[in-house]
């Protein structure tokens, strides 16, 4: 009788499980903090603590990771985080290289995800790491409850410790490698031309203004979207410029646009957010769709620029306008993807469409390429001077 | 006696296995309209409405930037999520020196109409992707011929949400994050 019980206790323990908790751990680094999130694929219980350069997050039930030391190979402030299972709770220990303080702390829902804003304090780095191995218990004793993981009232990134000069300019040449990106009807190919025109604006900053100038191909080499955006974030680059070619279902448009980054579904909130850009995010209107919206806003990094981006793409559109003498298109926002995620002013240049047989003809000049370099080199600078000035 | 015992015991056990395998798949998937099951609902309960229903479909032209309306005379079907999907097909199919700013063999594999969040998910073919021409122009335009014609049309919908095969992609070429709904922007339409 016993033997035949056993079994039925199993199937019934299997019939009332909670659905498996699966945690994806991600960080990026903003210009002066660094963003750690826990994404559950439900929402879970957890209580916060911390040691000396670590945290602890510990949970109640078994979670599951992909990897059990997830490694911030991208931040420059944190190390690791380290994931110890126990009998009936997982904690996620995150280890940095240096001391450092928690701005804020707070949960987003659809999808839950418990967020931290760490920044690198003034206190001298520690050597004496807690030791954590998978089958440890961390030390009870020497960790104390920390600030409360509710949602706070501010959910702006701090915007008071920006770098005022402008060092280091991000080129992005769009598309390469097996990315060709649009192609015209002689086979002129996206991908080459963007190189193109990124090479001559790295000259021109270079040689003129002395800065330093990242770029995130140097060779017809396929990159990321994710990467490309990496790249200026961890270079710490204070300006990001991803150049483009157009194309159109209609074959007569024409003309060079500059973009900035919003989420055009939610065009609104980003303009509303874009005329509250000094003032606190609790001044805002809190009626769920702003709310809602707000929350898709906040997880873009993005989000902290905008007013720059929008001022950095007038300044460009203005001498593609003059130089190439074209119909003013105006400056757009979109939700373009490479841009979501810069920590830094960030636009878009779409040079001209290359579906357009005139303009494509255009783009096979190389004084026309000069130019477009020439005219968006001319708009940086001014917004540089206009950064500058406003920063005094 | 202890067979049936266990008998009693295993029944059950099997009751609460299937109901609570019902409540947590249900709680999971959003209802799918293209399939006949979930569709009872959706029958139209108002029987005085005409079967013919006039549209007003906006497409692009060689000269303007903004979609022209092309009005379109449609049966109505008796489910709304058929409904949906016929106006998907028909703005696809396009109209004669009207240009449809979608790449060819374009199709909708299944539509959801998720009624809390006013949102209708499009799943398309993977030619969506596979031969979409590229630039960020072209995705707009096709993002918003979508948007545009389907929230002008259905007051009920707010939001359009794209999938390709079944799944969630971050861009069609490379431009435009698909991965958030879009709702419309009628910028894209010449309305007068």
């Amino acid at each position: 009788m016993k033997n035949k019980i056993w079994p039925l206790f199993f199937f019934l323990s299997l019939c009332f499980q909670l659905p498996a908790l699966d945690i994806n751990i991600r960080c990026f680094d903003h210009q002066d903090f660094t963003r750690l999130v826990f994404e559950g694929s439900r929402s879970f219980q957890f209580r916060i603590s911390r040691s000396g350069t670590s945290l602890k997050l510990e949970m109640d039930g078994k979670a599951r990771t992909e990897n059990d030391v997830s490694v911030m190979q991208d931040s420059v402030l944190l190390d690791k985080v380290v994931h110890v299972r126990e009998k009936n709770r997982s904690v996620f220990v995150v280890f940095s290289h240096s001391e450092f303080e928690i701005r804020r702390d707070f949960i987003l829902e659809r999808p839950f995800r418990v967020v931290f804003d760490l920044a690198r304090s003034e206190k001298p780095v520690m050597t004496d790491k807690p030791v954590i191995s998978r089958n440890s218990t961390p030390p009870a004793n020497d960790s104390e409850p920390l600030e409360s993981h509710e949602p706070e009232g501010d959910f702006g990134p701090a915007r008071n410790q920006k770098k005022t000069a402008i060092e280091t300019i991000c080129i992005d040449p769009g598309h390469g490698g097996s990315d060709f990106g649009a192609v015209g009807r002689s086979d002129l190919k996206e991908k080459d031309i963007t190189l193109k025109v990124s090479k001559r604006l790295r000259s021109l900053i270079e040689s003129r203004l002395g800065l330093r100038v990242i770029t995130t191909r140097e060779i017809d080499a396929e990159v990321s979207l994710n990467s490309r955006v990496s790249i200026a974030n961890n270079q710490k680059a204070d300006m990001f410029i991803s150049i483009h070619v157009n194309s159109s279902f209609r074959k007569g448009a024409r003309g060079p646009e500059t973009f900035f980054v919003s989420l055009k579904a939610t065009d609104q909130a980003a303009s509303e957010l874009a005329k509250q850009e000094n003032k606190s995010f609790d001044e805002i209107d809190k009626t769920a769709e702003t709310e809602d919206l707000k929350m898709i806003l906040w997880d873009m990094a993005q989000s902290e620029y905008i007013r720059e981006s929008s001022k950095l793409a007038e300044f460009i559109q203005n001498e593609l306008n003059v130089i190439l003498n074209t119909v003013n298109r105006g400056v757009k926002q979109a939700p373009f993807r490479v841009l979501m995620r810069a920590a830094m002013p960030a636009v878009l240049v779409e040079i001209a469409f290359i579906s357009n047989p005139a303009e494509e003809q255009k783009l096979r000049d190389e004084q026309f390429l000069q130019q477009v370099a020439q005219s968006i080199y001319d708009g940086l600078s001014k917004f540089i001077h206009y950064h500058n000035t406003m920063n005094r | 006696m202890n067979k049936k015992l266990i008998y009693a015991l295993v029944a059950i056990a099997f009751v609460f296995f299937v109901t609570s395998l019902f409540i947590f798949l249900k709680s999971k998937n959003p209802v799918r309209y293209s399939e006949k099951k979930s569709t009872e609902a959706e029958i139209s309960t108002e029987p005085e409405e005409p079967r013919l229903l006039k549209v007003k479909a906006f497409f692009f032209t060689e000269n303007s930037s903004q979609m022209i309306p092309v009005v379109f005379e449609m049966e109505r079907p008796d489910i709304q999520s058929e409904l949906y999907r016929r106006f998907v097909d028909l703005i696809i199919q396009g109209k004669e020196n009207f240009i449809v700013p979608a790449p060819p063999g374009l199709q909708i594999r299944a539509l959801y109409y998720m009624e809390k969040q006013k949102m209708l998910v499009l799943d398309f073919n993977e030619n969506l992707v596979s031969r979409f021409p590229s630039g960020s122009q072209s995705e707009l335009e096709f993002i918003y011929f979508m948007v545009d014609n389907i929230c002008f049309n259905f007051e009920e919908i707010k939001m359009v949400k794209f999938l390709v095969s079944g799944n969630e992609y971050s861009t069609i070429s490379g431009h435009i994050d698909i991965e958030h709904p879009f709702y419309p922007d009628y910028s894209f339409l010449r309305l007068n």
